[in-house]
């Protein structure tokens, strides 16, 4: 085996997961935080672990399996780093609802694992496993939360909806491997590159991974599930899976179009153009007409979803490292929003309607403020670092030769900007309806200060991001 | 026709004939049994295929294991078919016209023209004394290890989330404890009474 | 390769046929009178009491879905332990690895009480 030392995070990860599943069947029901520490201490370990790889380590491991390249260290990163963010939200949350502990840790510990593995994949079938581990473990997270009706019945449409879009991708990954007759990202590319005889059959192929990974990000019109499964599952899965895993989707893209099937870019710009057209004009016109705040937030990261296949549009570096911008920032932006949420779901309550916002800034003051904070980001407003993603993916597509996608992507966002205002609106000026305080811990406290100082800062400085995005398509 | 293709078509059509039948039977059970059918001429279809491992997986595992599981949920989410009747004619007709444009749109691009069959040409026939298995086990223990692993790690979250999702620890069940059974002393269930010896009256 | 299957071919051809010819004789020799009473369901003496499909206990779902995971364990030790005199020492721990995860598993389903039927 060469080069098993670039696989180390996962490999760390994989045994301090095994650890926290038998160390919590023999907690006694009083030693239960044990469970989450442990479980924060790993991916903390495996953040510090991935971190050291980025910059120069590349290579791969696996006979070609597995590989580290510049993206691949950056977006684990941030994907641990998420996690950890999450968790930190999570805690009281589950530990209120009585929703079985240690296996919604150790779920979402694979889950973690799938996505770096397909942010790692170098190989059709690597991404497939990779994306089977996440969404099998995503399906039983939502699940998991039993004495809920609401959250079955989104289990039960993620699970089948999601098995379909399985399915297609790998209809659409066995046509790719039928014709070229490799797995390996890097033959399939070479393949069409110098043959033009297995074409025809990658085409065919790339139509049907276009809509499984449509289907998977929830880009119209693959976005039924999205709405339902936002709403259904219980808040602090609808945070899991609403940041995170974003950010493998975007990896998930770029392994499969641009390191397998860039040859064929001509052909999937244009589904990636309807795409995203489609996802900004109904994510932005629906999330208007929602009460329901989950749900909104829900159609609201379809409209992203759309901004992020933007720059896919562009088919160039530029573009791709713009994508990579907005995924990561939009990530840990929606981090801060939903962080807000479970901190109001408090004491068996549940914070799904936007009336439950009105009167924050009263009740608690920090909340409120990063809330409004992250909203403002999603809407794009400047000097927040939504803005700056939002900026870098229309030049991307305008210099690319995309102005009406640019034109309908600049008038959704104005369009966006009334919802998110009218949220904000009802948390300063309008009077609470329950007045009491909401109290949050201390980690709760400093994560959310963090975290919306985050978006802020990185607002007015998104170089350093920036950088490391341009540099991972770089060469 | 050779003799392999003639077997071909015998499974073929078979498999054709029961995997219709899975879905417009009444009797899920029928359809589960249907589906059995099914798995069994895919079998022999691989098989044909020179795919012996995999064939002999599909009826092993599929038709061993899955179907077992298939039929208890059949059994146990207690369906009343009538229902899932309704609408059928209504979604007939879009259901029809969805499928024969996807059945025209492959014909199109599946025939010679477009997706020449050069490109593909049948591999040639292995000798007796060659062991899929063998290859099998050769190339999934060297080049594809990490897709192995995973595949274990897929297999653990599906061990978890089975059982997260359907125990149920019930308080009225009553269940022996060997543990506590052998550790009983004489005491604790037998009670020496002593009372006068009677006389006969 | 394919010659060596030719035996299960014909196991198969006559197992149809043994069952299709068995089963055409009794329906055309065996005498047939059926009355109202022979078709009744039967149970025990009884009338009937309530409809043959009864909810199962999801148990018997957790069962089976355990006995595939460990079904599949077993398939991937089969081509394992073929080429077992071949392969190189990665694959050897590779396999530990593999059986390593799904102890893994099986202390949970143990420790869970998964296994028992209470």
């Amino acid at each position: 085996m060469d080069n098993l030392h670039l696989a180390t995070p996962e490999i760390f990860m994989l045994f301090a997961s095994c650890a926290v599943l038998v160390v919590d069947l023999f907690l006694k029901p009083g030693q239960r935080h044990m469970t989450y520490w442990l479980t924060q201490g790993s991916l903390l370990i495996t953040l510090l672990l991935t971190y050291g790889q980025v910059g120069d380590t590349a290579g791969t491991a696996f006979s070609g399996a597995y590989t580290v390249d510049g993206m691949s260290a950056v977006l684990k990163s941030w994907i641990l780093l998420i996690a950890i963010g999450g968790f930190v939200y999570t805690r009281d949350y589950i530990k209120d609802r009585e929703i079985a502990n240690g296996e919604y840790y150790v779920l979402g510990l694979f889950g973690v694992m799938g996505m770096m593995i397909m942010t790692s994949s170098n190989n059709l079938l690597t991404i497939y496993l990779g994306l089977e581990l996440l969404a099998l473990s995503l399906y039983a997270m939502v699940a998991l939360y039993r004495s809920n009706a609401d959250a079955s019945e989104a289990a039960m449409k993620y699970f089948v909806l999601g098995a379909l879009a399985s399915g297609m991708l790998l209809y659409g990954m066995s046509m790719v491997y039928g014709s070229t007759g490799s797995l390996d990202l890097a033959t399939i590319s070479q393949a069409l590159t110098t043959s033009d005889a297995g074409s025809t059959g990658a085409r065919f192929g790339l139509t049907f991974i276009i809509v499984g990974l449509a289907f998977k990000l929830g880009a119209v019109p693959f976005h039924m599930w999205v709405p339902d499964v936002y709403d259904g599952a219980p808040t602090s899965v609808t945070l899991y899976i609403s940041t995170a895993p974003k950010i493998a989707a975007f990896a998930m893209i770029i392994r499969l179009l641009v390191d397998g099937l860039e040859v064929l870019s001509s052909d999937w710009t244009l589904m990636f153009a309807i795409l995203a057209a489609l996802s900004l004009v109904v994510g932005n016109l629906l999330a208007i007409a929602q009460q329901n705040i989950k749900r909104m937030l829900a159609y609201s990261t379809i409209s992203h979803v759309g901004f992020l296949l933007l720059g896919m549009v562009a088919a160039n570096p530029e573009g791709y490292s713009a994508s990579m911008f907005y995924a990561i920032t939009y990530a840990f932006t929606t981090l801060a929003a939903f962080g807000v949420l479970l901190v109001l779901s408090r004491n068996g309550e549940e914070a799904v309607m936007l009336d439950d916002l009105s009167g924050l800034f009263r009740r608690n003051a920090l909340a409120a403020t990063v809330m409004m904070v992250a909203l403002i980001s999603l809407a794009g407003v400047p000097p927040l670092v939504g803005f700056y993603a939002k900026l870098s993916v229309l030049k991307a597509v305008i210099s690319a030769g995309y102005v009406w996608l640019a034109v309908i992507a600049v008038i959704m966002s104005v369009v966006g900007a009334f919802y998110y205002l009218r949220a904000i609106k009802m948390m300063f000026f309008d009077d609470p309806v329950d007045s009491s305080e909401v109290p949050a811990r201390m980690d709760v406290n400093a994560t959310l200060a963090v975290n919306g100082l985050a978006v802020v800062v990185l607002g007015i400085f998104p170089g350093w991001i920036m950088a490391v995005c341009v540099r991972a398509f770089a060469g | 026709m050779s003799f392999q293709l003639f077997i071909f078509y015998v499974f073929a059509i078979i498999m054709v004939f029961a995997a219709a039948r899975v879905i417009t039977v009444r009797n899920p059970v029928y359809a589960a049994m249907f589906l059995v059918l099914t798995f069994f001429t895919a079998a022999a279809i691989w098989m044909l295929l020179e795919a012996e491992f995999l064939a002999v997986t599909l009826v092993l595992v599929y038709v061993g294991a899955v179907m077992v599981l298939f039929l208890f949920v059949v059994m146990m989410l207690d369906i009343n078919v009538e229902p899932l009747r309704e609408g059928f004619v209504k979604y007939l007709p879009v259901g029809i016209l969805v499928g024969s444009i996807m059945f025209l749109e492959m014909v199109f691009l599946l025939t010679q023209r477009y997706f020449p069959s050069e490109n593909f040409p049948a591999p040639a026939a292995k000798p007796a004394n060659y062991s899929n298995t063998e290859e099998l086990g050769r190339l999934l223990y060297s080049d594809y290890l990490f897709h192995f692993e995973v595949a274990a790690l897929i297999l653990m979250v599906a061990i978890v989330a089975a059982i997260a999702l359907t125990m149920r620890r019930r308080s009225d069940t009553k269940y022996q404890r060997p543990g506590l059974q052998v550790q009983v002393k004489k005491e604790d269930r037998l009670r020496v009474v002593s009372m006068d010896t009677e006389s006969k009256s | 390769m394919l010659a060596n299957y030719f035996p299960v071919l014909l196991f198969i051809a006559i197992g149809i046929v043994m069952g299709v010819v068995l089963l055409t004789a009794g329906r055309v020799i065996g005498p047939s009178r059926p009355n109202k009473e022979k078709n009744s369901p039967y149970e025990c003496g009884f009338e009937a009491f309530e409809d043959a499909r009864m909810k199962f206990d999801v148990r018997y779902y957790l069962v089976a879905i355990l006995f595939i995971i460990f079904d599949l364990e077993i398939t991937f030790l089969v081509p394992w332990a073929v080429v077992l005199d071949t392969i190189s020492p990665a694959a050897y721990i590779a396999m530990a690895l593999f059986l390593f995860i799904l102890v893994i598993g099986f202390i949970y389903e143990w420790k869970k009480g998964a296994l028992e039927w209470e």
